[in-house]
């Protein structure tokens, strides 16, 4: 769906449906509805032009939750119970502040009955009514799928999970409903993803974690018996997602984001860390450390579960992956001293099929899993060589 | 495809073991005070007490909430009441569109409903607690009035601590009081793992909660980490016990007294309820002098189950042939749309349903 190119100017809107038209005997009342810092999230809304019996008669009169809303009510139509906020009367006006930040763009209804200021003539003061808001959004859809992880062309046959970054925070709803994988005659793989809606985003909501139904990555489950593993080896498949996946605003993706993946066979062994090739930087330099691996790894679990240390201690510097999550980059702080530092992996770190260090994903005999240890931090030592002039 | 000929493995290895030594002491550290600032809100789970306990995933904390005045006033039990969503977004000054119900959960003593919601998208969604009483009334409470405690999640320190975070969430799946500590199933967005976590109550008396990984020996001898989804505190031959709802959906119990640190337990598969498939909640109840357990699924709608036989129930050692196995159990079709369910008294559960058009209703329905 479509969304039509709205802009709205940034201000309030403002309709007095019915003017009140009564006058205190003793002081000018010319009420009117506002709302205050329309552009802000602490907007308000305001009873202005009350006169100075009315103001103190509401200053002085402790009005009850009732008599509050019955007094100046706001709500998302005429015939909504009142919104949460509370009431004050100052700087010359009667304020309602809401409990939430009203939304850009929806209009709300204030009703505002003079004759509810106590001690007022109710005969003569007819209620106020109109409509507030505050500016709407930008309505142009702009959110992008940036980047999918595995980047790689080829993913294992029992592939585990991908992460979809989005270009801004989306909305809080999972988005499996969003996500397809099509086989290669363009018929949707169903069941490929874990029926979770957990909502599975990072905390700043532009990272959306999804995983491929481990009841048909495992081997043996019911799930997998009745319907195979999801994706074939040899096959290409491709990874749809939909442009209605809402962001933050509730607007749709701009575009719909498609790529395509070649399947490889299973990967069902475990990670082995002897056979990952460390380059060793020089010392006196600030050249990253590479540290290669014979498969791609979990992207996120990379920028997590790996570090170096020296003597124990964690030694500053800022990581990257690269080459579809095959290398790891770590650029230190200061620049490397001559010595034996420790690459420091955490047990926690999986490959693509979620097979950790020294134990698979699928361990075929529950008797071996009781007796095998938890998967253990792995230090791994490379020498940092002594340059002329550096020590 | 494996041959169907493999042993089906029915076990679940609980392994616990304690490892909080690598949280930074103020991370385990406990802390009291009045008015909660949760970024999130729900799961929810009452204590005996009335104390309740939410789940706030994007905080990665659980908050112990004592509702004092809060938890009185209202006309004693739920009423169900249509299109509540709309209800309680008017409330929130929003649409019923930009209102997520987390959770819904019932106060032991007054039977009143109390409902935690998401206003907004995003993460700058705010969280907001009601309480939904025996003649409808929605009454908002405040968090800010609220005394509390709290306890945060431990999240693996990094490798490398100075480099930019990687963005790990926790996912609180479900939370139950029992034997005096509240238990938490949750996952991760990145590793797959199932944690099962025990933490005493109160929070003040703890720096330090049991972690137990879940190694879920579903069929076939295979070892996975399954997650729990939801689970239910239960006694069997006077024995505290979990039962647990797995993804795909085998239902296990456990016994809580073998859950320490250090230590490993093996679980047992007594009900396989069909693949696909996933526990929203679970609920236990007596009707007629006979004991069920209540579950609503997301694709497999509500099934009652006798706990008669539980505690015999044979562990599922034999391929299950067909969709389902184990446990008998009778499908509630009366029951449909079900996404939250809780028990409001003996005769009744109350339950967050969606409906065909999309909105949700509350809705007291007797026990079937």
């Amino acid at each position: 769906m479509n969304v039509s190119l709205l802009r709205v100017t940034a201000m309030a809107s403002l309709l007095v449906i019915a003017a009140a038209c009564g006058r205190s005997a003793t002081s000018p009342s010319t009420p009117a509805i506002t709302l205050v810092n329309p552009d802000s999230p602490a907007a308000y809304v305001a009873v202005t032009g009350l006169s100075a019996d009315e103001l103190a008669a509401l200053s002085g009169d402790d009005l009850t939750a009732e008599q509050w809303p019955a007094l100046l009510r706001v709500a998302v139509d005429a015939n909504a119970p009142p919104m949460l906020g509370s009431y004050a009367v100052a700087d010359g006006v009667l304020k309602f502040i809401p409990a939430f930040p009203l939304d850009q763009g929806r209009q709300y209804h204030v009703r505002f009955d003079p004759s509810r200021v106590p001690g007022a003539d109710a005969a003569t003061r007819p209620p106020l009514v109109a409509m507030v808001s505050r500016p709407a959004l930008d309505a142009v859809p702009s959110t992008v799928v940036s980047r999918v992880y595995p980047t790689g062309d080829q993913v294992p046959e029992n592939l585990l999970r991908m992460y979809v970054e989005f270009s801004g925070p989306m909305g809080r709803p999972s988005g499996i409903e969003h996500m397809q994988l099509l086989d290669d005659t363009g018929r949707e793989i169903t069941g490929a993803f874990l029926p979770l809606d957990y909502e599975f985003w990072s905390p700043d909501h532009t990272r959306f974690t999804a995983f491929l139904d481990p009841g048909r990555v495992k081997s043996g489950i019911l799930p997998n018996e009745q319907m195979g593993r999801a994706l074939s080896p040899g096959r290409r498949v491709t990874l749809v997602i939909s442009s209605e996946w809402r962001d933050q605003h509730g607007l749709p993706l701009k575009e719909e984001f498609q790529r395509q993946l070649r399947v490889g066979p299973p990967d069902e062994q475990p990670l082995d860390t002897a056979s990952w090739r460390i380059e060793a930087p020089a010392a006196a330099r600030r050249d990253p450390l590479v540290v290669a691996f014979p498969e791609p790894l979990d992207h996120a679990l990379l920028m997590r579960a790996l570090g170096v240390t020296r003597d124990g201690a964690s030694v500053e510097g800022d990581a990257s992956v690269e080459a579809a999550e095959t290398r790891w980059t770590f650029t230190p702080r200061e620049p490397w001293r001559a010595g034996t530092y420790q690459v420091l992996a955490l047990d926690i770190l999986e490959d693509l099929a979620g097979n950790q260090i020294g134990r698979a994903f699928e361990v075929d005999n529950f008797d071996t899993v009781d007796k095998s240890p938890n998967p253990q931090d792995v230090q791994l030592p490379f020498t940092v060589r002594p340059v002329a002039g550096s020590r | 495809m494996r041959s169907l000929h493999i042993k089906l493995g029915v076990l679940v290895a609980i392994v616990v073991f304690a490892s909080w030594s690598t949280v930074p002491a103020a991370r385990q550290a406990s802390r009291t005070g009045q008015g909660p600032v949760l970024a999130s809100m729900g799961p929810l789970a009452f204590g005996p007490d009335g104390t309740l306990f939410a789940a706030d995933n994007q905080g990665a904390t659980i908050y112990a909430l004592d509702l004092g005045a809060q938890a009185s006033g209202g006309a004693a039990g739920a009423k169900g009441l249509d299109a509540v969503d709309q209800k309680l977004a008017a409330l929130l000054g929003t649409g019923a569109r930009d209102i997520t119900v987390t959770d819904l959960a019932v106060h032991p003593r007054t039977r009143n409903a109390y409902v935690s919601v998401m206003r907004g998208q995003g993460a700058g969604a705010a969280p907001a607690l009601f309480r939904i009483d025996g003649t409808g009334a929605i009454t908002n409470v405040p968090l800010q009035s609220l005394r509390f405690q709290k306890v945060e999640l431990p999240n693996a320190p990094p490798a490398n601590p100075s480099a930019r975070q990687s963005p790990r969430a926790q996912v609180v799946t479900d939370m139950a009081f029992a034997d005096g500590r509240l238990w938490v199933a949750g996952l991760s967005n990145e590793e797959f793992s199932s944690k099962l976590r025990a933490i005493p109550y109160p929070f003040a008396s703890v720096d330090r909660g049991t972690s137990v990984e879940i190694y879920h020996g579903n069929h076939q001898q295979l070892e996975t980490r399954s997650p729990v989804n939801a689970f239910v505190p239960y006694t069997l031959n006077n024995q505290p016990y979990l039962l647990a709802g797995y993804t795909c959906t085998p239902l296990v119990k456990f016994p809580i007294s073998d859950l320490k640190p250090g230590g490993k337990v093996r679980g047992t598969t007594i009900g396989e309820f069909g693949a696909g498939n996933r526990v929203l909640d679970m609920i236990v109840y007596r009707k007629g002098g006979q004991e069920f357990l209540l579950t609503a699924n997301n694709s497999r709608g509500v099934m009652k189950i006798p706990t008669n036989p539980f505690a015999s129930a044979t562990p599922i050692t034999t391929p299950v042939q067909t969709e389902t196995g184990g446990v008998p159990f009778e499908k509630i079709t009366s029951m449909t749309g079900i996404e939250q369910l809780d028990k409001l008294d003996d005769a009744n559960s109350i339950v967050i349903a969606r409906t065909s058009t999309g909105g949700i209703n509350l809705q007291v329905v007797p026990l079937p």
